[in-house]
């Protein structure tokens, strides 16, 4: 008799939780291992692994037990929170943002989580790597089982899968990469090229360490030249003189501006005399400031490729419709992939009935031959291995058709009814309950709490 | 195989492949990439088994106006694949793929004439090299013509089509110099070889239409020899180069249509 796990995880995220009850709960590195070995000696908790990033903490576990399980994962939760809360609000303070999920829905979860499509910038890359290194910390502590490594290593197939057949990663969604994603549309790359960014603004530095770290050579002018050798020192860039820009302009391929200008720096007629010098080579200037730096008319200049912050923001919010459509794509992956793992996993649970069933026959068949070849008196070797097959070949034909029928409804969710009726049916032992048991009984209560938080 | 299946396949398959690559160059998904380029492959593999056989049924690349055509075709889709192995060109092919279709095409279309040349070695050799010369200069106009369109998009905060990475407007420029300047000493053999082939043959004296061919190669030549010279001396690059190159490119089909009307006459 076996003994079948489901998978369970109680969480909460940036969907349920603000962010102060997130941080009260977030685990720092040094404490995961002692963590998660408190988790896996919990009442009912076979396995277990800890996901801690900045927008979510979640407990996947392999239970045996799923009440007794939520219920002393949620008391650890509880002790965490405790020292600061107190022990009697502790519960009150997580308790309405906490989600649970077990069997078809946790996989499901754990799937979405996986692929980004939970997260809070749909498609976002790092995701993946935090869930890798979350299960990774849990086989290192030796948490985790045959039970959530193949439901995590089917969620990293997933994530690729989705990443190779979906366009959710491909487009940029932020003000900084999409700047320097227009500046792929012009050249190749950036090694060697020469980012001249003029002003010292927030946004402008974001994105000229966005493009030294493509391998740009970034030079800071700025009318206070204090403030730009303070950034330039931040960062290791270069110092430009602010009242020589032209100077700068000719040898800059990319040019960043935020400046707190009202009138604009580069006019026109400046950027064509600083284009004629250049000889009409290509110049990229992404204008972050409002009131904008540059006369929208310098565009027109041969070589000029002028783009302002509302450019931006409007590639920057397709990009995310974009996204979004392709999440829409993903999600029918996610349904496929759920139910193929399912079926996976069920049809391995139907395994030791077929198996029960074909020794129970295969026994039988040999106690036959075994009295016809001594009723018969037969002791030639070659008539009794003909005799073994034709009772194998008879085996075989006769559960051939079982067999199909079981697998079949393991597919489909009904196994375990049709596995009972032929251990009855066979008096064959007991093999245990499938891993996946059905979820939907009590899914509405965690969508509540998920529907009250989620902004 | 047979020809004629084989011809459709071509034909199918470059169409496909053409639509496919429209699609993505207005704005379709990147799936339109994959399929464009495994169906422009399908094309050219056919295109490559149609050469093949036709070079052991004596119809080899140089014997006839039309396989003369279809090989300049394969030439262009060959530079065109073998550039897409380290850039990305599908957008490319938004203008790669039919201009290919378009010399299959006119290869099955136009009637069929042998080239009828005297000169033995040397007609052939200049056939080939005005072939590859063409080719060549074909896939040049086809990446200008991309950056042109490319960068009047750019600067109309158009970005249609550019949002899956393609080729940046530095690698169109880049890569269109380099089939410049492969094909302008290929051509410049041509012309050469044409040059010998038209005296010894007294052609000069006779046939006013090899006169218009050949003025069109010079022209053609000195607008590809003043792009070397002025991306080297004055620095040219982007926008006026690629206006050059297509020019260069008009003046070179010319030549071509001359060819072909010659021999079709």
């Amino acid at each position: 008799m076996t003994n079948a796990l489901e998978i369970v995880i109680l969480g909460l995220s940036h969907r349920t939780a603000p962010l102060d009850v997130r941080e009260r709960l977030a685990v720092s590195p040094d404490d995961l291992s002692e963590r998660l070995r408190q988790l896996r000696q919990l009442p009912g908790v076979a396995e277990t692994a800890l996901l801690s990033t900045c927008n979510r903490v979640e407990i996947y576990a392999a239970v045996s037990d799923r009440a007794t399980a939520f219920s002393s994962l949620q008391g650890h939760l509880n002790l965490q929170v405790a020292p600061i809360a107190g022990h009697r609000d502790a519960q009150h303070l997580i308790e309405p943002h906490l989600y649970r999920r077990h069997g078809r829905a946790a996989i499901h979860h754990l799937f979405r989580v996986a692929s980004s499509l939970d997260s809070m910038v749909v498609g976002e890359p790092q995701i993946l790597g935090q869930v890798k290194d979350a299960f990774k910390n849990g086989t290192d502590a030796g948490t985790t089982g045959p039970t959530l490594d193949g439901c995590f290593a089917r969620a990293f197939r997933v994530a690729r899968r989705i990443r190779r057949e979906t366009g959710i990663g491909t487009q940029t969604v932020s003000v900084s990469s999409v700047a320097v994603d227009l500046v792929r549309r012009v050249f190749a790359g950036f090694t060697g090229r020469k980012v001249l960014v003029v002003g010292v603004g927030e946004m402008s530095a974001l994105a000229a360490r966005a493009m030294a770290g493509e391998g740009a050579t970034i030079v800071i002018a700025n009318r206070t030249r204090a403030n730009a050798e303070a950034l330039a020192q931040a960062h290791g860039f270069g110092v430009a003189d602010f009242d020589d820009l032209d100077a700068a302009l000719a040898g800059a391929d990319v040019v960043i501006t935020s400046t707190g200008s009202r009138q604009p720096i580069l006019d026109r007629a400046r950027l064509q005399r600083v284009q004629r010098a250049r000889r009409f080579s290509p110049i990229v200037i992404v204008d972050i400031a409002v009131p904008r730096d540059v006369e929208p008319a310098a565009s027109e200049i041969e070589g000029v490729f002028l783009w302002d912050i509302d450019d931006l923001q409007k590639e920057t919010a397709l990009h995310l419709e974009g996204r979004m459509r392709e999440a829409e794509q993903a999600e029918t992956v996610i349904e496929e992939e759920v139910l193929r793992f399912l079926g996976a996993v069920r049809g391995q649970a139907v395994g030791p009935t077929i198996k029960a069933l074909r020794d129970r026959f295969s026994e039988l068949g040999r106690a036959h031959v075994e009295r016809a070849r001594a009723r018969a008196g037969i002791t030639d070797p070659r008539v009794s291995v003909e005799f073994e097959r034709m009772a194998d070949s008879l085996i075989n034909e006769l559960l051939h058709a079982p067999q199909v029928a079981l697998k079949k409804a393991a597919a489909v969710d009904d196994g375990d009814a049709l596995a009972g009726a032929v251990q009855r049916l066979f008096d064959l032992p007991a093999q245990g309950e499938p891993l996946e048991p059905d979820d939907d009984d009590d899914d509405d209560d965690d969508d509540d709490a998920e529907a009250k938080n989620t902004p | 195989m047979n020809p004629a299946a084989l011809a459709l396949a071509q034909i199918g398959a470059y169409g496909l492949a053409s639509g496919l690559y429209l699609g993505l160059f207005l704005g379709g998904g990147p799936r339109l990439a994959v399929w464009g380029r495994y169906i422009f492959l399908l094309g050219f593999a056919a295109h490559l088994a149609d050469i093949g056989i036709g070079c052991f049924d004596a119809r080899h690349p140089l014997s006839s106006t039309s396989e003369v055509l279809s090989f300049v075709g394969w030439l262009l889709a060959s530079g065109f694949l073998l550039a897409s192995v380290r850039n990305r060109l599908a957008t490319t092919g938004a203008f790669a793929a039919p201009t290919v279709l378009v010399f299959v095409l006119l290869a099955r279309v136009l009637p069929d004439a042998g080239v009828r040349v005297g000169g033995g070695g040397l007609a052939t050799l200049h056939i080939l090299l005005s072939a590859t010369g063409e080719a060549l200069f074909a896939l040049a106009a086809v990446l200008s013509l991309l950056y042109i369109v490319q960068e009047r998009r750019l600067k109309r905060k158009d970005f249609t089509g550019l949002r899956d990475g393609p080729a940046s407007l530095e690698t169109l420029d880049r890569l269109s110099r380099q089939c410049v300047l492969i094909g302008f000493p290929i051509f410049t053999l041509a012309i050469t070889t044409g040059a010998v082939l038209v005296a010894s043959l007294g052609l000069l004296r006779t046939g006013s239409d090899i006169r218009a061919e050949y003025l069109f190669a010079v022209v053609s030549w000195f607008s590809y020899g003043t792009l070397i010279i002025a991306r080297r001396t004055a620095g040219w690059q982007g926008r006026r180069a690629a206006w050059l190159t297509v020019s260069g490119f008009a003046a070179a089909l010319l030549v071509l249509v001359g060819y072909f009307l010659r021999h079709l006459s």
